[in-house]
């Protein structure tokens, strides 16, 4: 018993941390990808670092006129020396780097640059006091120290141009990537809406035992709802399916919310092609719901028309405004709304809009859509 | 043990009721659609746990919980919730007892045979860790040993004496531990009024300001035939409210 009890609790444990991956609105973002800069702490920019050096002491090599007696010595002392800068730069920038992603974008890659160029500039002179310490040359400062200077700081500065370019854009490809995927991920979330799915879940377990049939049924519209949501965004859909698919919300809905919820359906005749953007109806319809139905403890019911007005598709959802509740007042459902008004925009520009009313204890929602594929 | 189910939703009700019956040794004392039903439930039927849903019409499971922890002896609660992601972590932090829905039979069980009591303290710190804490839509006034919930729209002001404050409707008044400060707190200036350093107004209630001929301002009020006093200190804040 004592076992079972903790297996139930590890896997308990197991299912919330799952569900706090995959569900967290704040899902916190490695610290790793924050930065205009790239992180130069990291095992793979250092690996890129060390890469360019190496290419640059190839290129070096191959160009320039012969400093000791074979090649292959000639590329080792220019690989020492340039692995050194570039290392040494590297570690500069990873010590430097909470500093400088503190600087707006433009200061930070100056100072990085100039930054950079001091580096060079020592281990250049570090390598000058080593080369006379161990006798190679008479002294510190030779006659050639100046041209030694001058030409290791205008190779730097273009090479750490490049590289600088180089590894933040691969940086800002990264990123935007990685945003992309996470917003991506948060419109999904928030368009499956967990609550409502657990709650369905629940009583369609309720249902199996005392209704297989409407269990079934509400296993096909959740089937067929959950598809169309994971679909693409940017499908027209004809508007006798978007209606279909919103009553197979709202049957959901009812097994749920049992009596409490009424919908009074007013459909208008529309060309048989016309089109509207998938999902307009359903988180309208959810959004009623949520904000008017909910809240009241004996329900009410929910007013959708569908007409078509001047070459426009006209969609009219009204909802009871709870009130008289201690309960601030959430009956906008802001976000929700703000969304669609979004959605709108992008697929018809300016010329859909979504209105919001409040008259007579109710909550009245107005989408107007222009008619598209209606005609020939 | 006997057990009070409670939860908006008429089939996750029956779920409830059916998994009990087939894990045995439960009886199952009533049914609950909301908060304050689970608290008139709890004071008749005197149950030993009670399976709350969280998100519930005019009063949610937390809230009724709140009041009912102010019960002499009361009962344990194990929450069922379909996603709540903050309140999952704040009852994790806090170890209140919950069950995620679709409820399981071997979890019910296990949560029924070690449900424990909880601690106003708990409750308030996992109303705390919401995005939105909750504000109560009733005050619980203790009566005779029992509880008795009185609507916060039905109360008409709040007046503090030494050691408690009197709530007072068009037709009780009642006495409760609390303090003015932590009313005004969580209602905020949207619902009550500071008129006076001990006395909270419910604008709801207010008929109106006017002045007296000895200069000082009073509140009118629309259900009580009385008058109470705005003390110098709120009077500039008591005639911006007017005005608005």
């Amino acid at each position: 018993m004592d076992f079972d009890k903790e297996t139930a609790l590890a896997r308990a444990k197991q299912a919330f941390a799952q569900l706090r991956v995959y569900l967290d609105p704040d899902l916190k973002e490695q610290p790793d990808d924050g930065g205009f800069l790239p992180n130069f702490c990291n095992g793979l920019t250092l690996l890129n670092v060390v890469v360019i050096a190496q290419m640059l002491a190839f290129v070096i090599t191959l160009v320039t006129r012969r400093i000791s007696p074979n090649m292959f010595e000639d590329l080792l002392l220019i690989s020492i020396f340039i692995q050194w800068i570039a290392l040494s730069s590297a570690a500069a920038m990873c010590a430097l780097r909470n500093y400088l992603n503190r600087l707006p974008n433009q200061r930070a890659f100056v100072m990085a640059y100039l930054l950079l160029l001091c580096v060079t500039w020592l281990v250049s002179e570090a390598s000058m006091w080593l080369l006379w310490l161990f006798g190679r040359i008479p002294v510190p400062h030779p006659e050639w120290y100046a041209y030694f200077q001058i030409q290791n700081l205008s190779v730097a500065a273009i090479v750490i141009a490049l590289a600088l370019q180089y590894l933040m854009a691969r940086q800002q490809l990264r990123r935007r990537t990685l945003s992309e995927a996470r917003a991506k991920m948060q419109a999904l979330r928030a368009r499956l809406r967990p609550h409502f799915l657990f709650n369905s879940m629940n009583i369609i377990a309720s249902l199996t035992r005392s209704a297989p049939t409407k269990a079934e049924a509400a296993i096909e519209d959740m089937a067929d709802l959950f598809r169309m949501m994971l679909g693409d965004d940017e499908n027209l859909v004809p508007i006798k399916n978007e209606i279909a698919l919103a009553k197979k919300y709202l049957n959901l809905e009812a097994l749920r919310l049992d009596s409490r919820l009424n919908v009074d359906w007013d459909i208008g005749t529309f060309p048989r092609k016309a089109v509207m953007p998938i999902l307009t109806l359903q988180p309208l319809l959810e959004n009623s719901i949520q904000h008017g139905i909910e809240p009241l403890p004996a329900g009410g019911n929910i007013g959708v028309r569908l007409r078509e007005e001047s070459d426009n598709i006209e969609i009219r959802i009204t909802n009871p405004l709870p009130s008289g509740s201690a309960h601030k007042p959430k009956t906008s459902g802001g976000s929700t709304l703000d969304d669609i008004r979004q959605r709108l925009a992008s697929h018809y520009g300016d010329s859909a809009k979504l209105d919001v009313n409040e008259g007579e204890g109710r909550f009245v929602v107005t989408v107007t859509l222009p008619m598209r594929g209606g005609n020939p | 043990m006997r057990v009070l189910i409670v939860d908006d939703e008429k089939l996750a009700r029956d779920r409830l009721r059916e998994l009990l019956v087939e894990i045995g040794d439960h009886v199952i004392v009533g049914e609950g659609r909301n908060g304050n039903e689970a608290v008139e439930r709890t004071i008749e039927l005197n149950p030993d746990v009670i399976l709350m849903d969280i998100r519930m019409p005019t009063m949610d499971g937390l809230e009724a919980a709140m009041h009912i922890m102010g019960m002499e002896n009361p009962p344990s609660v194990i929450f069922t919730t379909a996603y709540d992601q903050h309140a999952l972590d704040a009852f994790e932090l806090n170890a209140v007892d919950y069950l995620l829905k679709p409820i399981r039979k071997d979890r019910l069980a296990n949560a029924l045979s070690k449900a424990h009591k909880l601690t106003l303290q708990q409750l308030q710190q996992v109303n705390e860790a919401q995005d939105e804490p909750m504000v109560r839509s009733h005050i619980s006034v203790h009566m005779r040993g029992n509880i008795r919930l009185v609507p916060v729209q039905d109360i008409i002001y709040f007046m503090a004496d030494s050691k408690y404050v009197t709530i007072r409707t068009a037709a009780d008044e009642h006495l409760i531990e609390d303090s003015l400060v932590n009313l005004e707190q969580e209602f905020g200036e949207k619902m009550f009024l500071r008129i006076h350093r001990n006395a909270l107004v419910s604008t709801l209630h207010i008929r109106g300001i006017e002045k007296t001929p000895a200069g000082t301002w009073q509140v009118g009020l629309k259900d009580l035939d009385m008058k109470l006093d705005v003390s110098r200190r709120h009077v500039s804040s008591v005639r911006r409210w007017a005005k608005r």
